[in-house]
């Protein structure tokens, strides 16, 4: 039976991968300056972005391959995410690569790879596909996080990343082995049909459980997160920067999708865990943030902390919750890039300032960067005018609209806690003296523009939340 | 219209300053000035064009913002918000002036932080939506930190994270009770269409309440005023003390009185203790402070502590003497932080006793410094007289609390006069120390910065009745909410119950006409 291609529904995963082609093909000819390859994966993928939000706004809907494949705008709301991140990303990478004899075509290849897994992993419709998106993004990311091989740090990130991330494939594979085995099929709608109240079979439970260990792991929810911290601190902070905001987002696209469209008859199941592991995730990973001298393992453990946020909306599992947990991860990524944008921003010639009290008297001396700095930070702790506010509050409106105060308690304090882990920074940079005065190199250009744009984006979405919340509410399944 | 101007017209200075920040310190300067004046001004057209004989919101304007999210942009003011949208509107260009010359670092800054300071705290003001509410009480807090932070003390950055967890403690959880809220309002976040009761009204008025004790603040949560008010600046503590704190005692009256009646009635002997162990601990420990602002702040606590006092009294009389006497503290205590900021740049100490016999040296300070702690104590001609009279006259007739709340209260007011009095008599009589000698006594500038607010003390104090007028209806409509309250048996009374019931409607079918004429 020949398959019918509705080449048109994939169009967005069909420029990427030319794209991937283009940079591959482009990589081979030396005489080409290499900053070009960036420019080629940010044209790429903001065509991509244009032809996903055209698609979004359209409505466009439709199922490929056998039902494999769902592209409906849940996916294509998720694209725009993974899209705009890998702009960000790229945009704050060229000059951070550009730098000794660092080889840059692999990079990018590998970052358009990465966004290649996340788009399969938002769109699919089986739990296989799925699967195959999440390697296809790993793969990439543990090479990218080792990608500084002459530094034993990046080694170190990339090998721990990879031997935890292979432990968390293979629950993530084991679990869907058990669901295959309790409703005999590995599609997301027909796993929905086969649970009926009645037939709740251990092995589905069992493989439920064991999705929710490999989910954990990837989008590192407390007590799976014991990777984050130091991946991120030795991986290059750009890729730092990546493995926090898209990946994330595409683990949680697949978490929604399959535990709201393929599980909802066991949500009695998994609500409880899901709010237990929020509760966690929040506290731990900001109590943990408090006492963090290093910026980047702070913005670690900070990112720790948001994906407990985004469980939140998760736990609340109406419609709200799900565009809720979609806003969020669309504020958060841009914000979260942007802060490693101004960490990257404070770079000396001997290397980054990685520890908080280097940004003493930066809010006098540089004060675009602290600038940057600040607008993030703010907006990561949720203060309003910004993006990061509206996030959080639409994530709290729809839990207690789901009857979970407790939880919403529980993430209003953690809210003001971590206040005092962010506002710290601000403080070192704005009111302290600095005790050696650091040479920052200067600015790069694409670094600017990629931080200026995170800044646009943060302060446009918190103060017209409308532009961004409405498609996110036209978003759910 | 108008109110969104002066809203957001301070707004525009801070970008306006951002902007002009390589034209050096004057340009700054004067662009600050400019733009808090002209708020001041076109903001007296609020007065003028206010009705004082209707409860209804004035001004209003409705206008859907995220609607996703069930919120508008609504604003609006009655008689309670007109005096504080009035005092702001006020204090900034004083603060503005008062700062002129001792700002050394971050000139651009400062003024910056200082207007984006207004923008936020005239939002809270005149917020007729809940988020609304919550997105200027939240924001208003960063300029605020930064003021206090970079510019402070010695310890300076202590009190500012104290001063922004604390807030940030009240309000997480009030922003849970205003989500609670809303799904009980027909997902609205409406303000002006909210009406009881409520479920589990006693935790939301926690919630709302403990957020406000904070900010107000109230005993036992005020530990971090002190610590703010001696590390922020001169400018900062007239802020501060001026408006910020009404933003509490705003809220109170706002949404915890009107919204929650049950609630605040069941929680009222214990409201009402706190505040008069508030008067009584603040002007105590106000007595022992060596140190001239710490003394202010500690008055502070006791001052609040009577609105507190006035709010929970329940009555017509002590709810207007409690709005009023937020203008006046805000008048009297940001004229006495001026004039501590004042003798602290000439004379680089703020300790009693460094000084002594100043009068002197300085006889016009003397003479503001005198009619200032005056208005404080509360002498009668003056501003303090008025409010904290009907304050105590209220709590006493009304009979919402034991009268031992009020004679203990009033004990309070003696209180006030000693440390006041003592303080003023141990700076500015006596020896004078051979190292005051030299000091200078007011500059045209700081006469010109001291006089409006003196000019205010003493209209209050003589005829209050301009004030009061406005107020009165608009305090009428939350003493009806607040005591027709089915529960409270014996107060129930079938007149009020209507004119309840009646002003809701009123209120009911003015929002929707102007939701059409939105539309």
């Amino acid at each position: 039976m020949p398959i019918e291609i509705n080449w048109q529904l994939l169009m967005p995963e069909l420029v990427i991968a030319l794209t991937l082609i283009i940079v591959l093909v482009f990589d081979l000819f030396d005489s080409i300056s290499k900053t070009v390859l960036g420019w080629m994966t940010i044209i790429g993928a903001g065509i991509a972005l244009w032809v996903s939000i055209q698609m979004h706004q359209a409505g466009t809907v439709g199922i490929q391959f056998n039902e494999m494949f769902k592209v409906d705008s849940f996916s294509l709301f998720f694209n725009i995410i993974f899209l705009v991140s890998t702009i960000l990303v790229t945009l704050i990478s060229m000059s951070y690569l550009d730098r000794g004899d660092r080889k840059q075509g692999p990079y990018y290849l590998l970052i358009l790879l990465a966004t290649l897994g996340m788009m399969l992993m938002a769109a699919g419709n089986e739990l296989i596909i799925v699967f195959l998106g999440l390697e296809l993004m790993s793969l990439s990311l543990y090479v990218l996080a080792s990608y500084f091989r002459e530094s034993p740090a990046s080694s170190e990130a990339g090998m721990k990343y990879l031997l935890l991330g292979a432990f968390a494939s293979a629950f993530f594979l084991y679990g869907i082995a058990l669901i295959y085995g309790g409703a005999g099929t590995t599609s997301v709608p027909a796993i929905a049909e086969a649970i009926t109240a009645e037939n709740k079979s251990p092995l589905l439970l069992a493989g439920m459980f064991l999705l929710v260990v490999g989910f954990g792991f990837k989008v590192a929810i407390v007590p799976f997160h014991q990777w984050a911290p130091d991946v991120y601190e030795g991986a290059p902070t750009t890729i730092a920067a990546f493995i926090s905001a898209g990946p994330k987002a595409a683990g949680f696209a697949a978490f929604l999708r399959i535990f709201m469209e393929a599980l909802p008859t066991l949500q009695v199941e998994w609500s409880g865990v899901l709010i237990l592991l929020a509760m966690l995730t929040m506290t731990v990973g900001n109590i943990i943030a408090i006492s963090q001298t290093n910026i980047k393992r702070m913005l670690a453990y900070s990112s720790i902390a948001h994906a407990g946020y985004v469980l939140i909306g998760l736990a609340a599992a109406n419609d709200d919750g799900i565009s809720s947990a979609m806003l969020y991860l669309l504020v958060y990524c841009v914000m979260n890039i942007g802060a490693f944008g101004a960490v990257i921003l404070a770079r000396t010639e001997d290397g980054e300032s990685l520890m908080i009290s280097d940004y003493a008297g930066l809010g006098t001396r540089k004060p675009l960067l602290a600038m940057f700095m600040t607008v993030m930070l703010l907006s990561l702790a949720g203060f309003p005018p910004t993006a990061g506010f509206v996030g959080k509050f639409y994530i709290f409106k729809a839990a207690v609209g789901a009857g979970h105060i407790w939880l919403v308690i529980i993430g209003a304090i953690n809210t003001a806690i971590s206040a005092f882990y962010y506002l710290r920074v601000v403080v070192t940079m704005y009111m302290r003296e600095p005790e050696e005065e650091l040479e920052i190199s200067p600015y790069a250009s694409t670094l600017v523009v990629g931080l200026i744009l995170a800044v646009v984006g943060v302060l446009l979405i918190g103060i017209l939340p409308s532009l961004m919340l409405t498609p996110a509410q036209n978003s759910v399944f | 219209m108008l109110l969104s101007i002066v809203i957001f017209l301070p707004l525009l200075g801070v970008i306006a300053i951002a902007l002009l920040r390589g034209f050096g310190a004057t340009a700054v300067k004067g662009v600050a000035l400019v733009i808090g004046l002209l708020t001041f001004v076109i903001s007296l057209g609020l007065y003028t064009g206010f009705n004082a004989d209707t409860a209804t919101f004035q001004q209003v304007t409705l206008k859907p913002w995220i609607p996703g999210l069930g919120t508008s942009y609504h604003i609006g003011i009655d008689g309670i918000s007109l005096w504080l949208v009035l005092l702001t509107t006020f204090l900034t260009p004083i603060c503005i002036l008062a700062a002129w010359n001792s700002i050394e670092k971050g000139l651009s800054g400062f003024m910056m932080s200082l207007l984006a300071l207004e923008t936020g705290m005239l939002g809270v003001f005149c917020s007729l939506d809940l988020f609304l509410f919550f997105v200027f009480w939240e924001s208003m807090l960063i300029p605020m930190y930064f003021l206090i932070g970079i510019w402070g003390g010695e310890r300076r950055i202590y009190a500012t994270i104290k001063f922004v967890l604390y807030t940030m403690a009240g309000s997480a959880l009030m922003l849970v009770g205003i989500l609670a809220l809303y799904f009980q309002n027909d997902n609205s976040f409406d303000l002006t269409t909210l009406s009881g009761p409520f479920e589990h009204s006693n935790l939301l008025f926690l919630a709302f309440f403990i957020a406000f004790a904070i900010k107000v603040p109230l005993f036992p949560f005020h530990t971090w005023l002190p610590d703010a008010h001696v590390e922020a600046p001169t400018v900062g503590s007239v802020i501060l003390a001026g408006v910020l704190l009404k933003m509490g005692t705003y809220g109170i009256v706002r949404f915890c009185l009107p919204l929650f009646p049950d609630a605040a009635d069941k929680y009222t002997p214990l409201i009402v203790t706190l505040a008069v162990i508030g008067i009584i601990y603040g002007a105590l420990v106000a007595m022992v402070q060596p140190d001239l602002k710490k003394l202010v702040a500690y008055s502070s606590v006791s001052h609040l502590g009577f609105v507190v006092l006035g709010l929970f009294s329940k009555s017509s009389a002590g709810i207007q003497g409690s709005v009023l006497q937020m203008v006046n503290h805000g008048l009297s205590t940001g004229a006495l932080f001026l004039l501590v900021g004042m003798i602290y740049e000439r004379r680089h100490s703020r300790m009693i006793v460094d000084f002594g016999g100043l009068s002197k040296r300085m006889p016009i300070f003397a003479v503001f410094f005198m009619i200032v702690t005056l208005s404080s104590i509360g002498l009668p001609g003056l501003n303090g007289f008025v409010g904290e009279y009907m304050i105590l006259l209220g709590s006493f007739v009304q009979g919402a609390f034991s009268k031992v709340h009020v004679v203990f209260a009033t004990a309070g007011v003696i209180l006030a006069a000693v440390y006041m009095l003592w303080m003023f008599q141990r700076v500015m009589f006596g020896t004078l120390d051979k190292t005051n000698e030299g000091l200078p006594d007011l500059n045209a500038r700081e006469v010109v910065v001291l006089l409006p607010i003196l000019l205010f003390i003493v209209w209050i104090g003589v005829y209050p009745k301009t004030f009061l007028s406005k107020i009165e209806k608009s305090v009428e409509v939350v003493v009806t909410k607040v005591q027709a309250e089915p529960s409270m048996g014996h107060l129930k009374n079938q007149g009020t119950q209507d004119s309840r019931f009646a002003l809701r409607e009123t209120q009911r079918t003015q929002h929707e006409k102007i939701e059409k004429e939105a539309q």
